[in-house]
This record gives structure tokens, sequence and C-alpha cells, in this order.
């Protein structure tokens, strides 16, 4: 590896890892405007027009807060915690395919940190490990509605990467790859004459499972249940303040984005424009640079709508009960899921003969 | 490049899997073990097994262990009261962990070309695997499952006694 090829890495690495990171303050704004339009209040309307900076006041309050450890912790653990959660949720962004490629100083550059082969499992195996940071932060808290809150995570999380999983064979079965840049490769172009061609027509069980395992993979309402600040004050960082306080919330709010970006990646086609090949944009804009900007607008787009949809839920739906969302997890989502990769495999020996 | 990562992350996961034993808090322990499960799976994709070692983050680091550290926070061990009961336990432990190294050792001399392994890389995609896996290893692959499903069964049949029994008193 050149010195050139290790530059533009390191650019394109940041540049993708900045770009993920600023969903957090966007997404806290549209998260406290959008409850307020659902809740029929103002809501913030202070910080300039339409209250666009309030989440530099938010960050400005948090850095400012004092940071509180509270006596008896365990202190390596707590201290580790906030990091155990916001690490993995950050390395995911490596496998995310942003755009098709660039060409920049005669070098086709991809639009994607890391082209991992195994890029699904990637994504599912370190998105796993989230839950650690939840964990040992909630325990190492010494405080029992952090520990309720940390139990209530584990066995959620636990119960819930089985239906992604399986949701995630079934996409790998239909695609024949494991590689996302590949998935999104074959969802280009038109479907039936009138259908973009996404993968959304052709699993509608296995996103219908994987969107609603999501949300309780990124702990976002209706299963919210380890922080449910009704029942456990603030779940598992009770006794968290500060900058260690923020950032579970930028681990949430990465989370989301990282989420959406598998949706989007899995069901709805990527980077690619609806309706549209890339050759035929690649003819109309005349610049394989000009149709990478105008995929990654796309790829933005998508993704924001459905941020939108996770903000909309989290104000519209009520919390679970544990029990209810358990038997959701094991006895709806998982056989659901084996269902429909038995009816793909049976589809798929019938249809395409593999 | 690949041997010096190599040697850092055998390093990593040897000094984690001592943390295991080492640690007198159990959550420390269980800490180690997620450190010593992820630097396996380092360890595996430096070998070019990169869905082995997903797999190993997926189901080892991601799910079993978080099983162990959930029992061990459920049973609130007090420092002093930790693994250390028992005087006779640890050391034949200690005794069988040495001759197993001992082999590991010998086993690891004997191959003078370790790092050129090829019959690894043979097997390192999805493809490769699940032909070997429904070919030449099929036999130990449905015993294996069998067992498992024997496993699950008997776990259930268990768990449902308990709740029959509870049921009963009620």
């Amino acid at each position: 590896m050149d010195l050139t090829e290790l530059s533009i890495v390191s650019i394109k690495t940041l540049l993708i890892y900045v770009a993920f990171i600023q969903v957090v303050p966007v997404m806290i704004w549209v998260e406290r405007k959008g409850a307020a339009l659902i809740q029929d209040r103002p809501g913030p309307n202070r910080v300039g027009p339409f209250g666009v900076f309030q989440p530099i006041a938010d960050a400005l309050k948090f850095l400012f807060k004092e940071d509180p450890v509270p006596k008896e912790v365990n202190r390596l653990l707590y201290n580790l915690g906030p990091f155990l959660i916001l690490l993995p949720s950050s390395l995911i962004i490596a496998a995310i395919p942003v755009g098709d490629r660039v060409e920049l100083f005669g070098r086709d550059i991809l639009l994607q940190v890391a082209d991992i082969d195994v890029a699904l499992l990637f994504f599912l195996s370190i998105s796993s490990l989230g839950v650690y940071g939840i964990l040992f932060g909630g325990w190492a808290s010494n405080n029992k509605y952090s520990l309720l809150g940390a139990m209530r995570s584990s066995s959620q999380v636990i119960s819930y990467e089985i239906p992604i999983a399986l949701s995630a064979a079934n996409a790998v079965m239909f695609y024949g790859t494991f590689s996302l840049r590949q998935m999104v490769m074959q969802q280009e172009g038109v479907l039936l004459g009138f259908l973009p061609n996404w993968g959304i027509w052709f699993q509608p069980i296995g996103f219908l499972v994987l969107f609603v395992a999501l949300f309780a993979e990124t702990n976002r309402l209706p299963f919210d249940l380890p922080e449910s600040e009704a029942e456990l004050v603030g779940g598992y960082h009770t006794e968290y303040g500060s900058m260690k306080f923020a950032a579970f919330f930028m681990a949430e709010y990465i989370n989301l984005a990282t989420a959406s970006a598998l949706l989007v990646t899995l069901f709805f086609g990527g980077w690619h424009v609806p309706w549209l090949s890339d050759s035929w944009l690649l003819l109309k804009l005349g610049s394989q640079n000009v149709v990478a900007l105008v995929q990654v607008a796309m790829f933005l787009a998508k993704i924001s709508v459905l941020l939108c949809i996770f903000v909309w839920v989290r104000w519209t739906v009520p919390r679970f009960r544990f029990d209810q969302l358990m038997h959701l997890a094991w006895g709806n989502l998982i056989p659901l899921g084996l269902a429909n990769i038995i009816v793909t495999a049976i589809l798929l020996y019938f249809f395409e003969g593999r | 490049m690949r041997e010096v990562f190599f040697m850092i992350f055998s390093i990593f996961t040897v000094l984690a899997a001592l943390g295991v034993v080492v640690s007198r808090h159990a959550i420390f322990s269980a800490f180690s073990l997620v450190l010593a499960f992820f630097g396996l799976a380092i360890l595996y994709l430096l070998w070019g097994t990169s869905f082995v070692s997903m797999l190993q983050i997926l189901i080892y680091t991601g799910a079993i262990v978080v099983l162990f550290v959930f029992v061990v926070m459920l049973l609130d061990l007090k420092k002093e009261e930790t693994l250390d009961s028992a005087k006779t336990g640890p050391l034949v432990m200690a005794g069988l962990s040495v001759w197993f190294f001992s082999l590991l050792i010998l086993r690891a001399l004997n191959r003078a070309t370790y790092f050129k392994s090829t019959n690894v890389e043979a097997a390192s995609d999805i493809k490769s695997i699940s032909t070997l896996l429904f070919s030449k290893y099929l036999w130990g692959f449905e015993i294996l499952s069998v067992f498992l499903l024997a496993l699950i069964v008997s776990a259930c049949v268990l768990a449902r006694a308990e709740y029959m029994e509870r049921k009963a008193d009620q």
C-alpha cells in the first residue's frame, strides 16, 4: 500500500465517518421538532430560526455540566461503558456502501470505507457488541435501576438478534452474496415496467421482520424497555452525567443511522436512483463523479425518510410490556423469519435453479 | 505486515485469556473473555477466514458471553467469595492446562509451514464451507444437529416441568 492509496483511504474514511456522525445533531433537532409536531406544541424555537441551533446548545450544555462519578462504582467498567457502546456503532459505518465510485487522480475510488466480502455478517456481529456498553455500564453504576435496564437490554438484544439474523440469511439467499455492495448492484433499474427494482418487492416478510427487530436492537420506542424512563428513571444510563451521558445518546442516533442504511441497502436499492439505471445516468450527466454525487444524495434522501419514520413511530406507538416484547420476538418474528427462509429457498430452487 | 499484526493479536488474545483465569472478580473474567474471543476472531481474519471470524464474533462474543455476563450479574458475587473457594480444583485444572499447552507447543513446532497453510484458505468462503459441510462432513454435521436438538428439547422439558409444578402449587 503506497502513500497515495493510504491518504485516499484516510480521507475517505474521515469523510464518511464525519458525515455519519453529523446525523447526531440533525437527529436531535428532528426528534425534538418531530415530537413537538406530533404532540401539537411548538418545540424548540429559541435558538436560531426554527430552533435549528438547539443541538449546539444541547452539546454545550453537556460539555459544561458536572461529570459526577457515584460512590462505590466499579471505576474501570463505569468509565468504559460509554466507549463500549460508541465504538461498535461507529465501527459498523465502515461496511456501508454510500455510493458507487468516483474517478479522481486517475484512480477508481469506491465510496465505501471497506468493501468487506462478508459485510452483512460484519454488520450483524459488530452491532451485537454494542450490548456490552449497556451491560457493563449498567452493572458498574451500582444502581438497581441501571442493573434492571442492563438485564432487560441483554435479554432483549439477544432475542431480537435471531430475527435479524434470519432476515439477513434470507437476504443472503436471495442475492447470493454477503457483500452489501454486490446486493446494491443487483437492485438497479426497473421491475415489471413500473416499479423500482428494489429488494422489498421480493422479500416483504424479510423487510417486515428486520424493520421491527431493528427497533428493538436500537432500543427505540416501542421497545425502549432498557431505559424506560417511567419505570427505571433512565435505565442503564441513570448514573451517567455530562459527555458520558451524551455518548449513550450519540450511540443511539448513530445506530439509528446505520440501521436505516442497512434497510436501504437490503431493501430499497441502496444508492441507486429509483427507476433509473447507472448507465443511463452516466449518459445524461456525462461524468462518473456527478453520477456519484447524485447517488450519495439519493442514499442520504432514502436514509432521511427512514429516520423520519423512526421518529414518527417513537412518538406514536406506546411502549410494550416485557412479556409482550419477548412474545413478539420468540412467538411471532422468529417463526415468521424461519417460514420465510423455507419459502424463499423453495421459490429460489424452482425459479432460479440455484 | 501480516506477521506483525498476527504477533500483536496473539499476545493480546493470550493476555486476555490469562485475564479470564487470573481475575479475582467474575465480571472482569467475563470482560476478559469478550476480549479473548474478539482477539481470536481477529486471528481468524488474519488467517484469511473472514466468514469464520465474523461467526466467532456473532455467536461467541455477541451471544454466548452476553449470557455469561447476564448470569454473573445476577449472581451478585462479592470480592471475597469469588473463584478461590476450592483448593484442589485449581491445581488439577492448572496441571491439565500445562499438559494441553505443551501438546499445542509440540504441534506448532512440528508444523514448519505455519503461516503458509493453504488448506485453511480453501474453506474460507461460504460456498466451499457449505459444500464441505454437506458432503465430506455430512454425518458429523447431522449428528451434531440432532445432538443440539436433543439438548434444546431437554432444556425445554426441564423448564416446563418446573413451570407446571409451580402452576399446580397455585
